[in-house]
Parts: structure tokens; C-alpha cells; sequence
């Protein structure tokens, strides 16, 4: 129950400052429009293209945006010296650590979802009856980012060149999923049967389950530390 | 209680202090004086169990200082130079959710005596962001006050605040006492501290000189 409360609360905290902020899911969303953009101008393409580098495109966005808002995710801790607060809560690491992927994630989806639709206009897609399938692809993808992304966030808080250590520490790590996220992304987008990508769905949850039980053990480690 | 038994740290080869023994009874004050860099803030950081000690080792009421260090914790609380506040969080906001975190929920009617008390419940609505340095330092005193821990590490609590906090926080740390509290704080400001403190100690040059508060003299603090 404390751990559930604490979950809550840190959610709270960070939905309560970003809303008043905005700071992170704002550049986020003008990040990635400008990444968006540059695609977009550089790949001049029809129909039939666009579906067959689209899906690496999105991701590749999506997982540059999620690192910057993963690196603000506990180098907001710092002001104040907020993060020696978190290190003292008495036993209560692992809920901080699943407060704050819930926050992670929920800010990365809903950038995901606000961006998606500037894909579909600017590569001209047609994505209706997919949509159910593109979004369980976004889901299990950013739980599996956003897992990752915040046990390194804390890692690497208190490194002086944190901006360049996050990505270079995070990227080799999250290869699978960014993998597995383009294969079941390009199937969907194919209108593929679900058959013929559903290993990289199942490879997806897989890695969400694992690295969020081996993140939720190591975060005690790497706040103490 | 504090009992610190040949606690050293040291960052690479440079050693910050060695060889401290320190003991602060139930119900006692011990004020920590010494020169900028002496280590004061690293040593109340070790007894916070925020960094641990090079060397040594110490119990905070009968509890392991490395071994206990989460029951430490819920016991302890650090008055620290940053404030532990977030700027786009409001006075209650920043109490509720700190004080959630160590497992206490005052409710509105403890939170609002607590914001009184530290002279700012008419600013409890105002995000933090736009306090004053004092503001943001009784605001943490006021969390300090609702946490009611038996341990209290204040460092260099003075600051920033004017001669009316001052009052609130010396009358604060006299109720703790009163109740058996154990208070270590760390400090520049000799006539201050000479109210609330019974012990005394100069850190400098990595060694500890305990002496009675009434035996320091300005040549000391320099």
C-alpha cells in the first residue's frame, strides 16, 4: 500500500510540474516536428516508398524525442537538490522507480499519439485499419523504452556530461526493441497479417517484462551509489 | 543518537576528514563549527547516510549506520544547504508530497499550523518558484516540523533566514530536544548557536576538537 502511494505520488509530482512547466513534453513535440520535417523534405516518395522506410523513420524519431525527455526525467531532481530527498526516502526505491517509468511513459505516448499524425499526412499513409495494431506496437515499444530510459536517466543524473552519456549508454541497450518496434510497425503499416510480425510483438513484451523487473532490482543500487 | 567511531572520507586522495569520533546524546545539540571546506557538510552527508564513509563507521539510534540505513532514514531528517523543494510546486503541494513519500499524510489542518508557525501560511498557495531564499528555508523548516523525526541534521540553518526565523528555528530545535530529539547542526554563526547548543566542535583540517560552547572563542572560528 505505501508503495502504491508513493507510485502515485510521484506521478503526480511530475504530471502537477510538467503541466505548470512544460518544459519536457514541449520539446519533445518540437523536436521531433523538426526531425519530422527534415524526413519528410528529404525523402521525396509515393505511396508504396513511404511504407517501407516510414516505420524506421517514426521510431527513430520517437526514440530521439523519448532520451530527451528521459534526460529531463531526473535532471529536474537536481534543482534544489531534489534528488538527495528521493535518496532518503526510506524503503521505497523501487516505487520511485516505477513512478517515475509511469510518468516517463505516459509522456512519451502522448507525444507519440500528438506525432503520429503528422506522419500520416506528410508520408500520405492510410493507417485506419491498422490503428488498433500501430497502437499496441507504440504501447509495448515505449513501456520497453521508457523502462530502460529511466533506470540510465538515473545513472547517468549526476555525470556532468549526462546530455551525451544517456543516448551513448542507452542506445546499444534499446536496439531490440527499436528492432522489434520497425518490423511489427512496417507489418501494420502493410496491412500484413498479424501472423507474420507477431514474434516481434511477443519480443517486445518480453523485453518490457524483463528489463522492468531487472531496472525495478537495480534502481536501489544506482540511487545509493 | 549520534555515535560517529573513527568515521573518515576521503574523494581519490584527498582526504576531507579522518578519524572523527563523535557522540550527540538524546535531548543534546551539538553545533559544528569550521572554516569553508573544512568538511562539515560531507560529515553531516555521511551521518545522512548520503554518502558513505571512507573509513569507520557509525550508529544512528542503536542502528547500523550502513547496514541500517533505510530505518536510519524514516528516523532522520536533513535541514540541507538546496532546499528540497520544487519550484513549480506551492508550499502545500511541496508538503504533502514529501511528507507522502516518508509515509506521513498531516492533514490540511497540521499543514496549515506547521505553514503559520514558519510565518508564510499566507503565501501556501504561491508556487515556490517565486519565494525568497528565507521563504524556501522556513518552508523546509516547516516539512522538518511535520516530519517530528528523533534525528535532525541541520546544515548551516541560519542562512538566509532574518532574526524572526531565526527565532522559529531556535525555538523548533528546543522543542526537539525537549522531546528527546537529537540534533547536529553545522554552522559559521558563533552568538546564534550559543542559545541552542551544549556541545561544540571545530572541524578543521580534517581532525575534530570537541570543546564546551562556552570555551570557543572568535580566533576559533576564524
Amino acid at each position: 500500500m505505501t508503495s502504491l502511494n508513493v507510485i502515485r505520488w510521484i506521478v503526480w509530482k511530475d504530471f502537477v510540474t510538467e503541466l505548470r512547466s512544460r518544459e519536457t513534453i514541449s520539446s519533445m513535440v518540437f523536436f521531433a516536428l523538426i526531425v519530422i520535417l527534415i524526413f519528410s523534405f528529404s525523402f521525396s516518395m509515393d505511396h508504396q516508398a513511404a511504407r517501407e522506410v516510414i516505420a524506421g523513420i517514426m521510431w527513430v524519431a520517437f526514440a530521439f524525442t523519448g532520451i530527451i525527455g528521459l534526460g529531463k526525467s531526473f535532471s529536474t531532481e537536481l534543482q534544489n537538490d531534489c534528488l538527495e530527498a528521493l535518496q532518503m526516502v526510506p524503503e521505497a526505491k523501487g516505487a520511485i522507480y516505477l513512478g517515475k517509468v509511469t510518468a516517463n511513459f505516459a509522456f512519451m505516448f502522448v507525444v507519440e499519439i500528438l506525432l503520429f499524425p503528422m506522419f500520416v499526412i506528410l508520408f500520405n499513409l492510410e493507417v485506419v485499419e491498422e490503428i488498433s495494431l500501430l497502437l499496441l506496437v507504440f504501447f509495448l515499444a515505449t513501456v520497453g523504452l521508457s523502462a530502460i530510459g529511466t533506470l540510465f536517466s538515473a545513472l547517468t543524473v549526476q555525470i556532468r556530461a549526462r546530455e551525451v552519456m544517456l543516448p551513448i549508454l542507452l542506445l546499444p541497450l534499446v536496439l531490440p526493441v527499436m528492432i522489434a518496434a520497425v518490423e511489427a510497425t512496417k507489418g501494420a503499416l502493410n496491412g500484413d497479417p498479424l501472423a507474420m510480425y507477431e514474434q516481434w510483438l511477443e519480443l517486445l513484451a518480453v523485453y518490457d517484462v524483463v528489463f522492468t523487473v531487472v531496472s525495478f532490482w537495480m534502481f536501489e543500487f544506482v540511487m545509493d551509489s | 543518537m549520534i555515535a560517529c567511531r573513527g568515521i573518515g572520507k576521503a574523494y581519490g586522495h584527498f582526504q576531507v576528514f579522518h578519524e572523527v569520533n563523535l557522540t550527540v546524546a538524546e535531548g543534546e545539540c551539538f553545533a559544528l563549527f569550521g572554516p569553508n571546506g573544512s568538511g562539515k557538510t560531507t560529515l553531516l552527508k555521511v551521518l545522512a547516510t548520503l554518502e558513505r564513509p571512507s573509513m569507520g563507521h557509525f550508529d544512528i539510534l542503536g542502528m547500523h549506520g550502513l547496514k541500517d540505513k533505510e530505518a536510519i532514514r524514516a528516523n532522520l531528517m536533513f535541514l540541507a544547504h538546496g532546499t528540497h523543494l520544487y519550484d513549480d510546486l506551492n508550499a502545500r503541494e511541496n508538503l504533502a508530497f514529501a511528507l507522502a513519500l516518508r509515509g506521513h499524510h498531516p492533514t490540511d489542518r497540521d499543514v496549515k499550523r506547521a505553514l503559520d508557525r514558519v510565518a508564510i501560511g499566507a503565501f501556501a498557495g504561491m508556487k515556490v518558484r517565486h519565494y525568497s531564499a528565507g521563504m524556501k528555508k522556513r518552508l523546509a523548516l516547516a516539512k522538518t516540523m511535520l516530519a517530528k523525526p528523533s534525528v535532525l541534521l541541520l546544515d548551516e540553518p541560519f542562512t538566509a533566514l532574518d532574526t524572526a526565523g531565526t527565532e522559529i528555528l531556535r525555538e523548533y530545535v528546543r522543542e526537539r530536544l525537549s522531546a528527546n530529539g537529537t540534533v547536529l547542526l553545522s554552522t559559521h554563526d558563533y552568538d546564534k548557536t550559543r542559545p541552542i547548543a551544549s556541545r561544540a566542535g571545530i572541524l578543521r583540517h580534517g581532525a575534530l576538537q570537541e570543546m564546551a560552547v562556552g570555551e570557543l572563542k572568535p580566533d576559533d572560528l576564524a
